[in-house]
């Protein structure tokens, strides 16, 4: 599934092709958000982004790679999960049952800068059926049948 | 003579009685064919719907001819034009589910997928799928409540379940149906024809697993919600008074294409293919994570699983 319109920079080169290249590691807070949660401060920008061609990621062994191809990046580290999303255990996967199938990948789902999912709201519970009360705040642990459940248990 | 008298008077009465009887008979028949009281059809749609037999036993024409009668009872009802089919399960195929509970969020993205793809009613709290929240490291279904409603998923401390039919291999289920209204298909899904069911609910007390349900009420849907790829099997509308189940989409899956509700997880955790294929996701996962199935131990065989990684 290609990645590369959703980014708002990109081309990364309409900016960086007029800009000196700078390896010094640093934290930006200019055009770029310098919030970096991943890796919790043993990566930097250069790790992933290349640092010749802005357009392109690179992965540990230096070599160039596309957005569209960014689980080759990931992979580097996150090998397992890299294996487990090759064969469609990790990651979503729609489509056709068998044959074609459009695979979502890593960067679709996670944040590369913060790859942690964050929470969010469920839909709507079902409904009660009509004629019943839903009761809330109950520990069904602590209810009375649970007890009673116990202490049979245990004589 | 005056026994003659008498049974002419006596034979006079009688036919002012039976005059008045047959009267009768025809206004109510007038009324009858100027009031929709088949239910809205023709008299012969309904005289066809009575003598239906059960799916299995239908030619191939009597199939047809029910399929268009559920179409006309759809479009006299909803007002919508469904394509109601009869796909055959595909040679070859068995399908399975697994769901990596380790990344179930307990979003419910799945189970609102399902009622609107398989035409549940809106109102009739009928839903195939529930999402079971459980503590941490408790396993006791008994514990478990899917009417959680926080403000997000998920809630630190708690984990979740989704639940559905279990497509059992053994399915205790279609033991219990005294009219054989529903079986397994070839292709490993267990069906009900709802046309054929009566309504006794045997098979809900048979399911260890909660996944039948019982239609209460005439199903409630929107003309523009309505799904109009429909199956004899699966998701056509469906009368008040039958029970019902997931059929993993069956007229999605037997087409090839995927669930409705693994296409609606946002998070990836459902995995579904054919269980004779070893190059399936499913497969993969059978061979590499460590799969566990819900109440093994009373011996149905579900082909349903999950795991955690």
């Amino acid at each position: 599934m290609p990645r590369k319109d959703d980014l708002f920079f990109y081309p990364c080169t309409q900016c960086h092709a007029a800009m000196e290249p700078n390896a010094e590691i640093r934290s930006l807070n200019t055009m770029h958000d310098s919030e970096l949660e991943h890796g919790r401060g043993r990566i930097w920008c250069l790790s992933c982004h290349d640092f010749r061609n802005r357009d392109y990621l690179r992965t540990l062994l230096d070599e160039l790679v596309d957005f569209d191809e960014a689980h080759l990046v990931c992979g580097g580290c996150h090998a397992n999960r890299h294996k487990d999303w090759h064969f469609g255990v990790h990651g979503k996967r729609v489509g056709n049952l068998q044959g074609d199938r459009t695979q979502y990948n890593c960067t679709h789902c996670h944040n590369p800068h913060n790859p942690a999912i964050q929470p969010r709201a469920p839909k709507a519970a079902p409904p009660v059926r009509a004629g019943l009360k839903l009761e809330r705040g109950i520990e069904p642990e602590k209810s009375s049948i649970w007890d009673s459940q116990e202490e049979r248990e245990e004589q | 003579m005056s026994n003659g008298d008498n049974a002419g008077k006596g034979g006079g009465n009688f036919d002012k009685a039976r005059r008045n009887f047959l009267r009768g008979l025809g206004i109510g028949v007038a009324a009858t064919v100027a009031q929709p009281a088949w239910g809205g059809q023709t008299f012969q749609d309904a005289f066809a719907d009575f003598f239906q037999k059960d799916y299995r036993r239908m030619s191939a024409e009597e199939v047809e001819a029910a399929l268009e009668r559920i179409e006309s009872k759809a479009l006299q009802r909803y007002g919508v034009e469904i394509d109601c089919q009869n796909t055959p399960p595909q040679p070859g195929v068995v399908y399975g589910y697994a769901i990596n509970i380790s990344r179930c969020k307990g979003y419910r993205d799945c189970v609102h997928a399902c009622v609107k793809e398989n035409n549940l009613g809106r109102d009739s709290q009928v839903q195939y799928i529930r999402v079971l929240q459980l503590n941490q490291g408790d396993f006791n279904l008994e514990h478990s409540d899917h009417y959680y409603d926080p403000e997000m998923v998920p809630v630190e401390g708690k984990h979740y379940l989704p639940v559905q039919c279990m497509q059992c291999d053994d399915p205790p289920c279609v033991k219990a149906c005294p009219v054989e209204a529903t079986w397994m298909e070839p292709d490993g899904i267990v069906v009900v024809d709802y046309d054929w069911c009566i309504g006794c609910r045997y098979c809900m007390a048979a399911c260890p697993y909660w996944a039948r349900h019982f239609n209460w009420t005439d199903p409630e849907i929107p003309a523009e919600e309505m799904n109009t790829n429909t199956h004899y099997l699966g998701n056509r509308p469906r009368p008040r008074g039958v029970v019902e189940k997931c059929h993993f989409c069956i007229h999605r899956t037997r087409k090839g294409q995927q669930p409705a509700c693994m296409e609606a997880c946002p998070t990836g955790s459902r995995i579904f293919g054919n269980l004779l294929d070893p190059d399936s996701e499913i497969r993969y996962v059978l061979a590499n994570k460590q799969v566990f199935r819900l109440k093994e131990e009373l011996g149905t065989e579900p082909k349903f699983w999950y795991f955690s990684d």
